[in-house]
């Protein structure tokens, strides 16, 4: 087990795919968005209920890689509670973090543990499109709804 | 088997290190094959020694570049064993000559309550050009089903058959179940009912010999790539009579006899297909690759990679947690794997960071993954360079990564 490995795949990031908190179908969600990686084949549906401007609950249902399940299970931990305001910016800060273009050290952006888990990814950019899948589907969605 | 380091030699990939310092076991031969130094060396030499375009030119290098094309064309021919030069036209490639197929030669004359016969284990290069040519004319696409080892269901097919069928569009060997299919018995069943057939040998071409007036397939077409040779340059063969009937399949520089403003008159075979200046470098190298599979020969190489590929199944079938997709009854060297519920992309990184490189998702047959209930596989694909010790490797390493996500 390599040093690298470590790094992509950390305990935290296995945990969560194999044992999601927020799997399953929500009936009450507002808005249910579709993230899904051609390339791959990985598919995940996000359930959110959205009240006013704020995040009530949220879960997802699919089908993904260890990388793409656990980002997915984070982002929807990230969303209850907060407003479209704070979601952005926590999306901003999570894809600019797992990006191999950003400059800036992951441990200069963010003190939170559990979104550096998935920085690793920038040894391994090939994996990047697995971290970002549903938290870019949800960017675009914040972006659709910023503009109505 | 193979003296494996001696043929390694000559592919200067193996000579270098991955970037994590480990030696290259390349496992992903089905996808592209790797490139030998004489394959190199001659295209190369063409774009340093004598680049020139082929055809009219009167000067040196024009000739050279000229004879050396005329003579990978015969090299292609002889490697087919087609009837005669007019019948082995380049392409860019597979999907390049079957798109040109279905557009010029099944397009034009197809009609509604036509049928055209396609399989479920085709990869979409073979597919989706036919589903589209039939849909837009209210033909119906007939797809024959698999039965649960991967094989085609061969009953079905001859069900599906009647004089509507116009072409079956098949391949040789299943690129993402390693299943080779029958297709003597397809080939004579669909002339049967006056069909023409396709033969997609993308993945048969490093495989067996191919000799198509033995098949008596009416098309076949493969890429170079897949052969140790260049990208971007492939084959379609087409028996004459066909290839005569055809408009050319593309328009412009060197597929005329004579133009005047209100008309053109087109070249014989085989430059009336290939308007415009051909990937030269890519024929000439294809040409040299050729040369090293025959020096091998192709007997030689499906004995080597046959022996890899019983050794890998052996091993891999003792091993709890990991299911091979498809057991079919003649198989080329291609397995197609799940490790437990890990999921194909994290095995296949896993992998890589042992410097073993192998194919992860869904080879680009959805209709197939769709049959089979699943998203994706991880599939190992060997090639003359690869050993037993580098099958040790790569099962040693599943079984890490089935206890690591485990």
């Amino acid at each position: 087990m390599n040093e690298r490995l470590k790094a992509l795949y950390k305990s935290e990031i296995l945990t969560r795919s194999q044992n999601p908190a927020h799997f399953g179908e929500m009936p009450e969600a507002t808005h249910v968005l579709e993230a899904y990686n051609p390339m791959c084949g990985d598919q995940f549906k996000l359930f959110i209920q959205l009240e006013e401007k704020n995040i009530k609950s949220a879960s997802f249902t699919g089908y993904g890689c260890a990388i793409s399940k656990a980002s997915t299970e984070v982002l929807t931990e990230r969303l209850v509670g907060k407003n479209l305001m704070e979601v952005k910016q926590e999306v901003a800060l999570f894809l600019r973090l797992i990006s191999s273009d950003t400059v800036e050290e992951p441990d200069q952006m963010t003190t939170d543990e559990t979104l550096l888990a998935f920085s690793g990814t920038r040894q391994h950019p090939e994996r990047e499109q697995c971290a970002s899948l549903s938290w870019s589907e949800l960017a675009k969605f914040l972006a659709e709804e910023e503009g109505m | 088997m193979l003296d494996t380091q001696s043929i390694k030699a000559q592919f200067p990939v193996f000579n270098g290190k991955t970037p994590q310092g480990q030696d290259l076991i390349y496992l992903d031969n089905a996808a592209t094959t790797q490139k030998p130094q004489q394959v190199i060396d001659a295209i190369s030499g063409y774009y340093g020694g004598y680049a020139s375009n082929v055809g009219r030119g009167t000067y040196w290098p024009a000739t050279k570049a000229t004879s050396n094309f005329k003579q990978a064309r015969e090299k292609v021919r002889q490697f087919i064993n087609a009837a005669s030069e007019k019948e082995v036209i380049f392409t860019s490639g597979t999907t390049d000559a079957i798109n040109k197929i279905a557009a010029k030669w099944l397009s034009p004359g197809l009609s509604e309550g036509d049928v055209v016969v396609t399989s479920e284990m085709e990869h979409h290069g073979n597919f989706v050009p036919w589903q589209q040519a039939c849909r837009e004319k209210g033909a119906t696409l007939s797809v024959i089903p698999i039965n649960d080892h991967g094989d085609l269901d061969l009953e079905a097919y001859k069900a599906l058959l009647n004089n509507k069928v116009k072409l079956v569009a098949i391949t040789a060997i299943s690129n993402a179940l390693g299943t080779r299919n029958n297709l003597e018995l397809i080939i004579a069943e669909a002339h049967a009912v006056g069909a023409r057939v396709l033969i997609d040998a993308a993945q048969m071409v490093t495989h067996e010999r191919i000799d198509v007036q033995d098949l008596d397939c009416d098309f076949l077409v493969f890429s170079g790539h897949k052969l140790f040779g260049p990208t971007g340059i492939g084959v379609l063969y087409g028996k004459e009579a066909l290839l005569d009937a055809i408009p050319p399949l593309a328009y412009g520089g060197g597929m005329v006899k004579n133009v005047t403003v209100e008309q053109t008159s087109f070249a014989e075979l085989p430059a009336k297909h290939e308007g415009g200046t051909s990937h030269i470098a890519g024929v000439i190298g294809l040409g040299a690759a050729i040369d090293f599979v025959s020096e091998i020969g192709l007997e030689n190489i499906k004995a080597h990679t046959g022996d890899l590929t019983k050794y890998a199944l052996e091993a891999m079938q003792g091993i709890e947690g990991l299911t091979i997709i498809g057991m079919p009854d003649e198989r080329a060297s291609v397995i197609s794997l799940v490790v437990g519920q890990v999921h194909p992309h994290d095995v296949a990184s896993f992998l890589a960071e042992k410097g073993i490189a192998i194919r992860a998702g869904h080879h680009c047959t959805h209709p197939l993954m769709q049959r089979l209930g699943l998203t994706g596989t991880c599939r190992v694909s060997f090639g003359i360079y690869n050993t037993k010790d580098e099958v040790d490797q790569l099962v040693a390493t599943l079984i890490e990564v089935r206890d690591f996500f485990a």
